[in-house]
């Protein structure tokens, strides 16, 4: 027990280390494609640091409720990177369930609604009617993966979840699983909130839209948060549908795994740097199509193909 | 039609109501009617011989003749005239038809001279404050000759805010500026927007006013208007500095030499590759298209460089005088120029290749910000977004100036009407002025680069010049005066007329087309916002009053 707490911890210490890498990562790559030099990889570190450390000024309709959501925000990012397994085996991720973390990643995202409404601006106010109607399908589908993965594995324990098992259908071919790894590939960039489906924050046309109002550490916590989502939502992805080798001994397997973020992380960053930003009824109808596409793959599977 | 024909026309319409007529050179033509059928003859020339309105202007001659005049400017694109339809107006109780219901095009000039005149537009359709800033007092007329351009007048109210209109009802009020980051410049748009839909828009802009006007008329002389003239805008500044040496030079017929044409024509060329670069590079930034952005601003930058060489400044050339430029175009910067636009033309085609197979960026921009024919008859749109729109004016080939009617070049057209389609005709613009500069550079000749003018300027000239900016049309009208420089000196500039189309392009679209649509038209802000004298006070919330700010500044 003991070591699966420590495991837990070690989750959480190493993505609050790793996440503003990752962003660093992504800021110089996009500023390579760009053809620009780009800030130090360890820019994301140095900026965190300078807003924590800046007065912390409450503007807006209610200050204490954007306190509380821009601290539940981070905090339940960091819950579930403690579920997850990254790397060092399975971690807590036997004592918990998938409708946890869906619940929890889900929480992280009404932190960001809540952090809007209290600011109260008109443009954080637009903002988080975008988001909200981007969560809508989004949400779906990402429940649909994991459900689709606990049919074929037969629980809903998240080490069971994650462990490429949605592959084991009881068909000759894991049709479903191929049809939501697809999905959920051409979704990824609105899990990464990125181009060019960053369009909740919008900085040309909403100015960063729910976040307008914040400044200081309450503005570093949302941005760290951001950072830890993309973090996680790659461990999903990875755990889900290209577990293989995060298992091995460490150091091979944690290694593998953060190569596979990597690699990851790159096509995200790609992706952003050759896209335009869609719009909101675009992007829905978008989403709408890859839900209905993403419910035919669960009835798909509810009968075992 | 020529204009002999057009006034005959006229004659045969109004008989002796036509006072007078001037036909004057470079196909310009001045008409002087009784006021009391300027709406009729307006109507007649708009709708029946259907020219183009270019401006309307106001100008106080009380100390000539007591009285006040207002010409209505248009253009026949078609048969390459510019007419300036005037009238005198009483000089006690001033006040002139107003031609909105025919014209809507004039809302905003006609509103202009009300301001800053007190010349009253009977009729207008939407008389509201528009150029003055919103303590200003009543009755307090800055443009007219008694105004010293140095006062600030009895009574200006700090307090006093602008009063906008009632948003119709279920929509939600939106503020758009005055400062927003796709703003480069202040300006309101109070949007009404019911969920994600723009119902409707009130705009409260000239929040940059600096006199120039106004200081031309006063304070500068001839040959300082033009480095005052540049710095009406940032982007487009050389296209001022030409259109007034020009004015003047049409105005009392100085002939620059060949030369110093064709460095006219290089440098405002220069000036729409990289006005028209930028663009293209901030269309795709609005979009959310960085990395396009980014490549738009490095092909860019050679082009600010041979500007710096040739006339010392990235931007602002201080290239005209009245009667020639200043700088000369040596063998060495004509080969260098030519190796400079060579390695842009091959960069750009990528840039266009990459556009156009993009279709993310087409479906943003698509269907965005429609501005049909009619939209461009009506509110007088003008440049890229009449030209996307189908409409083929275009100054450089309608009413030539400089070197344009000694090279070669199409005037780029689509039918798009939208974001689309302004993105189309500006990319391949580029192209047009790559060959112009080529022809230029090949076909400039040996000589004088200033006319000599020995004689003093004849006082009392009407001058007109149009000049196409990247932008569209910019048009400036001077009337020669005393002293050494300009009785009056208008200028109206591509924007003053685009903006206005504004609200009809974002009605019923989504908010996030708003920016998209609105920097469709290259907004520039200080252009249109060039005149006046005080204004300290936007929005709803101020930090520093006007005395906390002069005690800030400690200005004298």
């Amino acid at each position: 027990m003991m070591i699966k707490i420590l495991s837990a911890l070690t989750n959480v210490v190493i993505v609050l280390a790793v996440a503003p890498l990752i962003e660093g990562i992504m800021r110089k790559i996009t500023a390579r494609i760009q053809s620009r030099q780009g800030p130090p990889i360890l820019q994301p570190y140095y900026d965190l640091m300078k807003l924590l450390i800046k007065e912390d000024i409450e503007s807006g309709e209610s200050p204490s409720m954007q306190r509380f959501s821009a601290i539940m925000a981070f905090a339940s990012a960091l819950t579930v990177v403690a579920l997850l397994p990254l790397g060092f085996g399975y971690g807590l991720s036997s004592h918990t369930d998938i409708i946890l973390t869906i619940y929890l990643l889900t929480f992280c995202g009404v932190c960001t609604l809540i952090a809007g409404l209290a600011a109260g601006s008109t443009y954080s106010l637009v903002g988080i009617s975008r988001e909200m109607m981007l969560m809508i399908p989004l949400e779906p589908i990402l429940a649909v993966a994991l459900i689709i993965a606990a049919t074929n594995s037969g629980s809903f324990k998240l080490d069971a979840v994650l462990n490429g098992s949605i592959y084991n259908s009881p068909g000759i071919f894991p049709i479903s699983s191929i049809i939501i790894l697809v999905i959920i590939l051409a979704s990824f960039q609105a899990y990464a909130q990125r181009v060019p489906f960053d369009i909740s924050e919008a900085e040309t046309e909403i100015m960063d839209g729910p976040l307008v109002e914040y400044s200081g550490p309450k503005l570093a916590l949302f941005k760290y948060s951001r950072m830890i989502r993309l973090v996680i939502y790659c461990a999903l992805f990875i755990g889900l549908f290209v577990p293989w080798g995060s298992n091995l001994m460490f150091p091979f397997g944690f290694l593998i795994f953060w190569f596979k973020v990597l690699l990851l992380v790159l096509l995200v960053t790609v992706v952003a740097a050759t896209h335009a930003r869609y719009r909101i009824d675009q992007a829905i109808n978008y989403f709408a199509i890859m839900l209905l596409v993403s419910f035919f793959a669960l009835a798909l599977a509810s009968i075992g193909l | 039609m020529n204009e002999g024909e057009i006034i005959k026309y006229l004659r045969n319409r109004f008989g002796n109501k036509i006072r007078r007529t001037d036909i004057c050179r470079d196909r310009r033509f001045y008409i002087n009617v009784d006021s009391d059928c300027l709406k009729d003859v307006c109507k007649v020339i708009f709708r029946d011989l259907d020219a183009r309105f270019i401006t309307s202007i106001g100008v106080d001659e009380r100390q000539y003749n007591g009285g006040f005049l207002v010409a209505h400017n248009f253009a026949f694109d078609s048969w390459k005239l510019l007419c300036s339809l005037q009238t005198n107006v009483d000089g006690d109780s001033p006040s002139v038809q107003s031609i909105t219901d025919i014209v809507p095009a004039s809302n905003w000039a006609e509103r202009e001279f009300r301001d800053l005149l007190g010349i009253e537009p009977v009729g207008h359709i939407y008389p509201k404050r528009l150029v003055l800033p919103d303590g200003w007092p009543d009755g307090v007329y800055p443009l007219r000759k008694d105004f010293p351009y140095d006062s600030v007048p009895e009574g200006f109210d700090e307090n006093r805010s602008f009063k906008f209109d009632d948003a119709p009802p279920g929509c939600v009020v939106v503020p758009f500026g005055p400062f927003h980051p796709t703003l480069d410049e202040p300006a309101h748009f109070r949007l009404y927007v019911e969920g994600e839909m723009v119902r409707g828009c009130e705009y409260r802009g000239f929040m940059a006013h600096r006199g120039i006007e106004k200081l031309g008329e006063s304070v500068l002389t001839y040959n300082e208007i033009p480095m005052a003239a540049e710095r009406i805008c940032g982007i487009c500044g050389c296209v001022h500095n030409v259109a007034y040496a020009q004015a003047v030079e049409n105005a009392v017929g100085i002939m620059p030499p060949p030369r110093s044409e064709y460095i006219r024509t290089i440098m405002l060329e220069l000036e729409r590759l990289h006005s028209h670069l930028l663009w293209v590079g901030l269309a795709c930034h609005i979009s959310g298209f960085d990395t396009l952005f980014m490549h738009c601003f490095r092909i860019r930058e050679p082009v600010m460089w041979i500007a710096e060489k040739i006339s010392g400044n990235r931007k602002t050339y201080a290239l005209c005088l009245i009667g020639g430029v200043r700088w000369d175009i040596t063998e060495e910067l004509n080969q260098e120029l030519r190796e400079v636009i060579g390695k842009l033309e091959t960069s750009w085609r990528e840039v266009v290749k990459a556009v156009e197979k993009d279709s993310n960026l087409q479906k943003r921009t698509r269907g965005v910000g429609i501005a049909d024919k009619k939209l461009v008859k009506e509110s007088a749109l003008l440049g890229p977004v009449a030209r996307a729109a189908g409409v083929p004016i275009d100054s450089r080939r309608d009413h030539p100036y400089a070197a344009y009617n000694r090279v070669e070049f199409d005037v780029v057209v689509s039918d798009f009407c939208d974001v689309w389609g302004r993105l189309i005709v500006r990319m391949y613009e580029v192209f047009e002025s790559i060959k112009i500069i080529r022809q230029c550079l090949q076909k400039i000749e040996p000589g004088s680069i200033q006319a000599t003018i020995t004689d003093e300027i004849p006082v009392g000239r009407f001058g007109m010049s149009s000049v196409e900016a990247p932008r569209g049309e910019c048009h400036h009208f001077v009337i020669t005066g005393e002293n050494n420089r300009p009785r009056r000196w208008r200028v109206r500039a591509p924007t003053y007329q685009n903006l206005q189309g504004v609200p009809t392009m974002i009605k019923d679209q989504q908010l996030a087309d708003m920016t998209l649509a609105l920097a469709s038209i290259d907004p520039c802000f200080s252009c249109t916002d060039r005149l006046e004298t005080v204004d300290i006070k936007t929005g709803k919330v101020r930090v520093y009053s006007a005395k906390e700010l002069e005690t800030l500044f400690l200005w004298r």
